[in-house]
């Protein structure tokens, strides 16, 4: 696939360029903004004519964050939470999104229904329900209390179900015949096959965890328990907001997850399925 | 031991070794406790469940009177006709845009992730200011550029718009990343043949990648749906149901039923209940289309 | 592929790190709890900045104590979530800080606290009975108070210079302040005269109480909705929906943000609104809130700590250690109780506290504590009304949003809410 540089392809490129850049100004305004105000003052986040560009900088946000929470230990638990269910997250999920795709069995609409089902309850109402399970299992304040529960996502599931059926079924016979047992065709062969989808995956639940807000609240009653998603809450009051304080903490929470998605998409790879069928 | 592993190696029985973790997991942790939440539908239970009287269906009764359950279904509905086709089709239209892996397109999706990864509290504050109707940097800008004062917040009819907007704006990027994984994955020979035939990008995209990615494009359609019919927390960090209810989801209702006036728990379940007998019945009717498909 | 594996090592490593991690995370757990001395959970919802001092109180406390006490704090930001899903489990935090409303979702969660005046050095005397009688059912002491929340106004002198008015005179009476408020307004600048959120429950419902009197009262031992024909309310909310036609208040729901921008002539809000304008550097005058037609009143709410069920007799009394030493003086006779109140602008509850220099010579709180102590302390409805929650969460806002976005006649307005609170009232009589 050579890039052809006739006049048609020039036509019809320049729009979808300028599209692609309209989109990314709507997305980068608010965030830069955002970013921006991380180092203003307070006084110049709320004022009139608002800026966008601040008049004077200042690092006095981040050092009020530095100094208002326990920020490490924070970041300590979020890592633990996000990387304990992603780690899980990703083996569990990926099996039942495998099954799913290419196993025929029985009852197989049946749990592929009761897994869609549980992504039909606004977790407002099951969670004080999950609570009480989860307390009677004696998980209440511990790592394991946080993460077990959020490991099976019926979202990831059906995600990486679709992943897995865009891979023509005949790959799987091959490697039957050559001998491989099952569990050697899911993780030798078929999950290179859709390696983009599980980091993809990988991100979503790393983010997932590390922006949850309630979950970490209500099955943990300790403060050194807290990850950095509660913690940057506090500058939320019930009255007042501390808006600079606020935006350097959704920064500082920021990086780490684009520094992650940055990394993640280096292993993005096209058209995988062409060379796994040769070899 | 090796029988068991010979036992076991057969395609349909392992079917059910690789289901086994997730959907143990699954009935502990959300089958569960959703069968204790429906079954509360029929008490009158507060949050706390200190004490339970059963009540029957009168729960489900008093919800089909209540105007402002009939409205936030009325919401809801809207919401998703607003959000889901533009999400969903828009998003694929941007993956096929941005699927080759060159470095202006890691760019943007790069830029386009960005709102995926912010906190929703961030996300919140950060737009409530933005769009303030007085002191918000784009209103002034939109005011500047002889646009009026737009009150995007607190303008009953508007104010819907806005709402489903913050919502694509958060999550297209996402959408459009999983879209773009799955286009990456139909194998290229496809698209090799159809150049030796002389078929345009255009065609190439109807008659190879849209077949090719119909599991993904059923995916995301049926998990927004599911997503959007519950849609909760961009309307609780930014209008919180107002302006005059007309952003009050059902979920966003059964919220504030269940925490905090009278937090009536039997109530705010007998509400999910109807919620997940509508989300339900759409989707049966969307896994049949899939299933006759694939 | 060697990628591919590398990714697998990486996310094997992280994997046991995190397992590490979580075992070290919980030994160091264990080793805390075989200490000696009580260890006691106190949940509460100060997120922002008072929330802070709170930390640093509390943290002396621990420091400062002789009998082995620590106190755990844990400030939520969902706190309703928290702790209702905690009692749900019977578990919990020993003692909590909340509206004393909060008796009326978890009052089968919380113990007497009347024997606190026996048991400690604190006087029944001391603390100012309105307050008291705020927190208490029949001989039920729910609640010991920890701050008083009520409204106050506060003016942009810069902009009352600007319109011509004297700026070290507020408006006495509400007509004054509407007028001000339309003298105020100058379109060009952005400026509005007066600043009152249409989505602020509590606060309209301060003002309508100033108005019209309580919303539910007891009549021959039954409730009673005072909604319809309520000349009072309706005649607040007639103004306001006048005020919101000329573009005299902004049609906002967050009008906070715009008085610390210098944007709005005069708000009504909590001692914690001066948090925002100092920090925006703008000079402001702070004053009563103009009394209404329905004569002196002091609509509060009362934020007090409760000792849940969950405590043991043992961690109830070391809960009692750390209430009596919030208000107990030192030598230089302050207490952590007038250092909250001098740093967060909340008016005093007990007499001790009042008399203090420090506290008299607070240019805020001489404002703040200047209400008349023997006008009744109560907020909306009937202290022993149950169903406050849902008139403030549900029928007021009801009435603003109508008020600010229909038009439909204030009379009418008025007329639904009657029966909507009727509903509500069936609950209870």
């Amino acid at each position: 696939m050579k890039r052809s540089c006739n006049g048609k392809d020039i036509i019809v490129s320049i729009p979808i360029f300028l599209l692609l850049v309209f989109l990314a100004l709507l997305v980068l305004v608010p965030v830069i903004w955002m970013t921006f105000s991380a180092f203003k003052t307070e006084r110049e986040i709320l004022s009139w004519p608002p800026t966008f560009i601040p008049k004077t900088y200042t690092v006095e946000n981040f050092i009020d964050v530095q100094n208002r929470i326990p920020i490490m230990r924070y970041i300590i638990n979020s890592i633990i939470y996000a990387g304990g269910t992603t780690a899980l997250a990703l083996i569990v999920n990926s099996m039942a999104g495998y099954a799913y795709a290419f196993y025929e069995f029985k009852g197989k609409t049946g749990f592929f229904l009761m897994t869609l089902a549980t992504m039909m309850v606004p977790f407002q109402v099951i969670m004080v329900p999950l609570f009480l399970v989860v307390f009677k299992m004696g998980m209440y304040d511990s790592y394991w209390g946080l993460i077990i529960p959020r490991v099976a996502v019926a979202g990831s599931i059906f995600m990486m179900r679709a992943a897995f059926s865009g891979i023509p079924k005949e790959l799987a016979e091959a490697s039957r015949i050559d001998g491989l047992s099952e569990m050697g065709i899911f993780w030798k062969i078929m999950l290179p096959q859709v390696k983009s989808a599980v980091i993809t995956l990988g991100i979503l639940s790393v983010n997932g965890s590390w922006n949850d807000l309630l979950w970490p609240m209500i099955i943990t009653s300790k403060t050194e328990m807290r990850t950095l998603a509660n913690g940057l809450a506090l500058f939320v009051g019930q009255n007042t907001i501390e808006y600079g304080a606020a935006f350097a903490g959704a920064f500082l929470s920021l990086i780490p997850m684009f520094v992650l998605y940055i990394v993640g998409q280096k292993y993005f790879v096209e058209g995988m399925a062409s060379t796994g069928l040769k070899g | 031991m090796k029988k068991m592993i010979q036992y076991w190696n057969h395609p349909s029985r392992s079917a059910y070794l690789f289901l086994a973790p997730s959907v143990i997991l699954l009935i502990l942790f959300s089958v569960i406790p959703l069968v204790i939440a429906f079954g509360l539908s029929l008490f009158d239970v507060s949050i706390t469940m200190d004490t339970a009287k059963f009540i029957g269906f009168h729960n489900f009764i008093e919800a089909f009177q209540d105007s402002r359950f009939t409205n936030s279904l009325k919401v809801t509905a809207i919401f998703t006709g607003l959000e889901v086709p533009i999400q969903v089709l828009g998003a694929l239209v941007i993956a096929a845009l941005i699927t080759k892996n060159n470095k202006r397109n890691k760019i943007f999706r790069g830029i386009y992730f960005l709102p995926v990864i912010c906190s929703a509290t961030a996300i919140g504050i950060m737009w409530r200011m933005i769009l303030h109707s007085n002191i918000g940097f784009i209103t002034a800008v939109l005011q500047s550029m002889g646009f009026g004062k737009i009150n995007f917040l607190n303008t009953p009819g508007l104010t819907i718009f806005v709402v489903a907007f913050l919502s694509i704006w958060r999550s297209f990027g996402i959408s459009a990343i999983i879209y773009v994984t799955a286009i990456q994955q139909v194998s290229r020979s496809f698209y090799e043949a159809a150049e030796i035939d002389g078929a345009g990008k255009i065609l190439q995209f109807f008659h190879i990648t849209a077949p090719s990615i119909r599991p993904t494009f059923w995916y995301i359609l049926m998990t927004r749906f599911a997503g959007a019919l519950q849609i909760f927390d961009i309307i609780y960090i930014t209008t919180n149901g107002g302006p005059n209810y007309t952003t009050e989801s059902t979920v966003t209702y059964i919220y504030s039923r269940a925490f905090s006036s009278n937090s009536n728990m039997g109530y705010a379940s007998a509400m999910s209940v109807i919620l997940f007998v509508i989300i339900m019945a759409v989707t049966v009717l969307m896994y049949r289309r899939m299933n006759k498909e694939g | 592929m060697k990628n591919w594996k590398k990714l697998l090592a990486i996310g094997t490593s992280i994997t046991m790190a995190i397992s590490m991690a979580a075992c070290g995370g919980s030994s160091k757990d264990s080793t805390k709890k075989n200490e000696k001395g009580t260890t006691i959970s106190f949940w509460n919802s100060f997120t922002g900045s008072d929330g802070d001092m709170l930390v640093e109180l509390v943290d002396r406390f621990n420091k400062e104590n002789q009998d082995g006490i620590t106190v755990e704090m844990d400030i939520s930001p969902d706190f309703d979530s928290q702790l209702s899903t905690a009692f749900a489990a019977n578990t919990g935090p020993t003692f909590i800080l909340s509206s004393s409303v909060a008796r009326f979702t978890y009052g089968d969660h919380m113990q007497d606290l009347s024997d606190i005046f026996e048991k400690t050095d604190l006087k029944k005397e001391d603390f100012i009975q309105s307050y008291l009688d705020y927190c208490s059912e029949g001989d039920m002491l729910y609640f010991v108070p920890f701050q008083v929340v009520g409204d106050y106004m506060y003016w942009n002198k810069d902009l009352f210079q600007e319109a011509g008015l004297d700026p070290e005179t507020p408006p006495a009476t509400w007509e004054e302040m509407k007028n001000y408020a339309q003298k105020i307004t100058n379109e060009n600048k952005n400026v509005y005269g007066l600043g009152i959120s249409y989505e602020s429950s509590y606060q309209v419902a301060r003002i309508l109480q100033r108005f019209g009197g309580l919303a539910v009262t007891e009549e021959n031992g039954i409730w009673k909705a005072n909604f319809a024909g309520n000349k009072g309310y309706e005649k607040f909310l007639t103004n306001y929906k006048e005020l919101l036609h000329n573009g005299d208040n902004p049609v906002e729901a967050d009008t906070d943000s715009m008085m610390s921008a210098g944007q709005i002539g005069i708000t009504l809000g909590g001692p914690w609104v001066t948090a925002g304008l100092d920090s925006a550097g703008i000079n402001y005058g702070i004053s009563l809130v103009p009394q209404g037609e329905a004569g002196d009143m002091n609509p509060v709410e009362v934020i007090g700590f409760s000792v849940t069920t969950i405590a043991s007799e043992k961690e109830k009394e070391a809960a009692y250690k750390f209430i009596e030493w919030w208000n107990k003086e030192n030598e230089e006779g302050s207490s952590p109780a007038l250092e909250w109140s001098l740093a967060n602008g909340f008016p005093a509850y007990t007499y001790s506290v009042q008399e203090k220099d420090s506290y008299k010579q607070n240019e805020k709180l001489k404002v703040m504590s200047s209400t008349n102590p023997d006008a009744p302390s109560d907020f909306i409805v009937d202290t022993s009304f149950e169903g406050i929650g849902q008139i403030i969460n549900d029928v007021i806002p009801e009435i603003m949003n109508s008020v600010a976005f229909e038009d439909t006649a204030i009379p009418e307005i008025l007329e639904k809410a009657q029966a909507k609170t009727d509903k509500i009232l069936e609950q209870y009589n």
